[in-house]
């Protein structure tokens, strides 16, 4: 075999390989997320409704908005601002599906930032997809990255300067939802689209902000909720009665860093009349000394390589051989809002948002995540929407 | 078999696949993909323990491949255009201008002389992150400077390695330390003090230690052996590309809400751009890129099978096991023996080092209340170090190829760095030891 022959041959094999893993990221790019809306929707807008920031782009998500019988607060909840945390959007997506608002509104993104959603995080071997049985069939969620994809934002700053803050963060946070708060009318993707956020709360009038999140359990910030000072006292009371009543694992309370800029539990706060709040809970699939990586890792929250951190005492949350299970984890994060809105009502009772229908801590524990998830098939057409 | 095993065979199989293919005559990039590709069929093939995992269809681990390749993909960029940059202006006859001015103005002053030679070192691999760039664009130059100053070979490869590895250390751009800093969801902020201070610490040490003494610089063997410069140069020429560079990137600094984002890359193709514009001769330009590419090939090759084997290493919790192992050990032994681990790592597994090891290092710092930037900035310069070493060598083998050194690789070049390397690992261990200390001095 001359040299020639063998470079064709390398050269054939190459582009067979580029060719296979091409049509697998195409086919994660597009793939749609089903959403069957709860039958309390009131009705389905664009992000680009409240600014045109972001209209046009990939981060123009679908705005599920529930208005009660009753007046009342209203909440906004935020899926999705890192897609390698699933958790974050299953438990937005629980509400979307779920929510029957009694009084008050409830206004729900599944994901904010589809962008980092439609590519994994190159070099920790995500899997592509995620999935949950449910009593129909497999539903499927698109797995992603912490940060927008560079095919959709690009070129990074040399170093990034917040907006308006002028702090200095890394390159690419600029692409990280959770670091561009509030936001600017004309910079990259994620500056628009937290921009576009901030216009929708500011004009929706929303009393309180959630953003769901996961963290690497050798991460300080676990198991806890970070709140703004104007919701300290809201946040401290559910802490307390979520670590006493309901949870085996205690959640903390911790108030946002003041002069951190760019988080949502920072600047939603201030930047509007919203007390904002960001929830934690720990994901084993986030630690970099993690074993085998694979997506029963991230649902199940197993790992033996972490467990043995645990017994080095390297971790801020317990792990045992039952793991992080993702049912555990959106049960969490589902239980802390629906704690939250009614120590809320307690305080601020001309703000109280009283809602039905979504599972409590035990029955999603007990009963799975599928249990709480609608066929799209089955549903009635006009219900049905894709993220 | 538990997970722990499994992940341990795979890990012998890519250190038996690599070495295979050294005693095979690949060269380190091929030995490094037939590992990479031997660690992905061992991680298919071998049992994973007692826990139930999900399969992975061939398409996946073929996806894998190839996802891992575009991991340093950005990184690859800034290395090509910055290499670009410096290899046009080197061709434009800019470096030869500047090194020919120095020797004019202070062959009586080997002091001076020496000085402005870091500084010319410097400058390539603390805007571009590469030790590589700063050997393959003003190596050869300096190196003849250091001739004409009666620095010995060994001695002379082993300054312009260890400056080159100064200079990546140094400053903006330290590469180590922004993937490490990224994977462990840091801000790149307050890292330019403490690197800053160690590199050109190291830098200055190693200049006065290898090439300190010695007679004044002979002006006119000096100028012999430098290249003549094109006629129509001047300072006002010489700086001018960098004065754009330099703009360029305050303007995104100093007015980041108005000025456009043009990214590193763009930068440095303007920057060029200003370098072919100044030029008082005409510059080949498509030959300074077939040549930039061809120079950076081995070095890009490196990145890319580099993205791999992490990859590879992720998907089989190979890496799990390496970082576990690091961060279990007791801290007073990290101290005693991070000098070591840091260089040798790099020699293997380049900048991929910086997330595998540095990540949970600066979670384990933090938690132990120890300062992470210091700490981080202070393996960071330890990092580079390791270029000289084996397999990889990439900046070591630079250096020799680009002076022509033809002594013994250990027992010449390497054995006489070995004392300044010593001085940095040293000065670099105390930093991350009163990391925290360090930080309230000169702010972290």
């Amino acid at each position: 075999m001359n040299i020639r022959t063998a470079k064709l041959i390398i050269l054939l094999f190459a582009g067979s390989c580029a060719a296979i893993a091409g049509s697998l990221f195409k086919e994660h790019m597009e793939y749609k997320e089903a959403v069957v809306a709860s039958p309390f929707l009131s009705e389905v807008r664009k992000l680009s409704d409240y600014s045109d920031a972001v209209k046009g782009s990939v981060n123009d998500a679908n705005v599920y908005i529930f208005n009660g019988p009753t007046p009342g607060g209203t909440v906004v909840l935020l899926g999705g601002t890192h897609p390698e945390e699933p958790v974050a959007n299953l438990s937005a997506q629980i509400f979307t599906e779920n929510v029957h608002p009694v009084q008050g509104r409830v206004i729900v993104i599944n994901r904010i930032n589809t962008s980092a959603s439609m590519a994994t995080r190159m070099g920790e071997a995500y899997p592509r997809f995620y999935h949950i049985s449910t009593p129909w069939g497999v539903k499927k969620w698109r797995y992603g990255d912490r940060l927008a994809t560079p095919l959709h934002s690009w070129p990074d700053p040399e170093v990034y300067v917040h907006y308006p803050s002028g702090q200095n963060l890394a390159y690419m946070d600029v692409r990280n939802a959770n670091r561009t708060w509030p936001g600017r009318h004309d910079g990259l993707l994620c500056e628009r689209t937290n921009y576009a956020l901030m216009e929708l709360i500011r004009k929706e009038k929303a009393d309180i902000v959630m953003d769901f999140h996961e963290a690497e359990l050798e991460y300080a910030v676990e198991n806890t909720i970070v709140v703004h000072e104007k919701g300290q006292s809201v946040a401290a009371m559910a802490s307390m009665m979520l670590t006493s009543q309901t949870f085996d694992v205690p959640i903390g309370m911790e108030f946002s860093p003041k002069a951190l800029h760019g988080l949502s539990h920072r600047e939603v706060g201030d930047h509007s009349d919203a007390v904002s709040y960001l929830v934690e809970v720990a994901e084993p699939m986030l630690d970099r000394i993690r074993g085998i990586t694979d997506e029963e890792l991230l649902m199940s929250g197993k790992d033996r390589f972490v467990m043995k951190a645990g017994e080095y005492k390297l971790l801020y949350s317990p792990i045992d051989e039952s793991g992080w299970p993702v049912e555990k984890r959106t049960a969490r994060h589902v239980a802390t809002l629906m704690t939250i809105l009614q120590v809320n009502n307690m305080l601020a009772p001309e703000k109280t948002i009283i809602l039905e229908g979504i599972p409590d801590y035990r029955e999603i524990t007990e009963n799975g995540l599928g249990a709480f998830f609608q066929n799209p098939d089955e549903a009635p057409q006009e219900r049905v929407f894709y993220d | 078999m538990t997970m722990f095993h499994h992940s341990l065979f795979v890990l012998i199989f890519i250190v038996a696949a690599f070495a295979a293919g050294k005693k095979l005559s690949l060269n380190t990039e091929n030995s490094m993909l037939l590992s990479a590709v031997t660690g992905l069929v061992a991680h298919i093939f071998l049992p994973k323990g007692v826990d139930p995992r999900s399969v992975l269809p061939f398409a996946e681990a073929i996806r894998h491949l190839v996802e891992g390749a575009f991991t340093y993909f950005d990184v690859c960029l800034i290395f090509m255009t910055a290499t670009f940059f410096m290899a046009l202006y080197k061709e434009a006859g800019g470096v030869a201008f500047i090194v020919r001015r120095i020797v004019i103005n202070f062959h009586n002053r080997r002091s001076v002389c020496l000085l402005l030679l870091v500084l010319v070192m410097m400058i390539p691999g603390a805007i571009t992150g590469s030790g590589a760039t700063t050997v393959l664009t003003v190596g050869s130059l300096v190196g003849s400077v250091l001739l004409a100053m009666d620095v010995p070979a060994n001695k002379r490869v082993a300054l312009i390695f260890l400056l080159a590895a100064m200079s990546a250390a140094c400053p903006p751009i330290n590469l180590w330390a922004m993937m490490a800093a990224a994977g462990a969801n840091m801000p790149y902020v307050g890292f330019a003090r403490p690197l800053g201070l160690l590199s050109v610490t190291g830098a200055l040490f190693a200049a006065f230690w290898l090439a300190g003494k010695g007679k004044p610089v002979d002006m006119h063997k000096a100028l012999s052996t430098l290249p003549e410069v094109p006629e129509g140069w001047n300072w006002r020429r010489a700086g001018a590309p960098f004065l754009v560079l330099a703009a360029l990137v305050l303007a995104g600094r100093a007015f980041p809400y108005s000025f456009p984002v043009l990214g590193l890359p763009l930068i440095f193709m303007i920057s060029a751009l200003a370098v072919f514009v100044i030029s008082p001769s005409r510059l080949p330009l498509f030959r300074v890129a077939q040549h930039t590419v061809k120079i950076l090939l081995g070095l890009v090759s490196i990145m890319v099978v580099v993205g791999v084997l992490i990859q590879v290493m992720t998907l089989s919790g190979v890496r799990g096991l390496l970082s576990l192992a690091v961060v279990t050990l007791p801290l007073s032994v990290l101290f005693f023996t991070l000098w070591m681990i840091l260089p040798i790592s790099e020699g293997m597994l380049q900048y991929a080092v910086a997330p595998l090891f540095g990540v949970p290092l600066i979670m384990l710092f933090n938690m132990k209340g120890l300062d992470p930037v210091v700490s981080l900035a202070a393996w960071s310069v330890m990092w580079p170090l390791g270029d000289c070493l084996p397999p990889t060598a990439v900046v070591g083998r630079a250096a020799v190829m680009e002076l022509d050194f033809e002594g013994d690789y250990y027992r010449g070049f390497v054995k006489t760095a070995l004392p300044v390397m010593a001085f940095i690992l040293l000065l670099s261990t105390l930093f991350m030891v009163y990391s925290k200390e360090i930080s309230q001095v000169i702010g972290g």
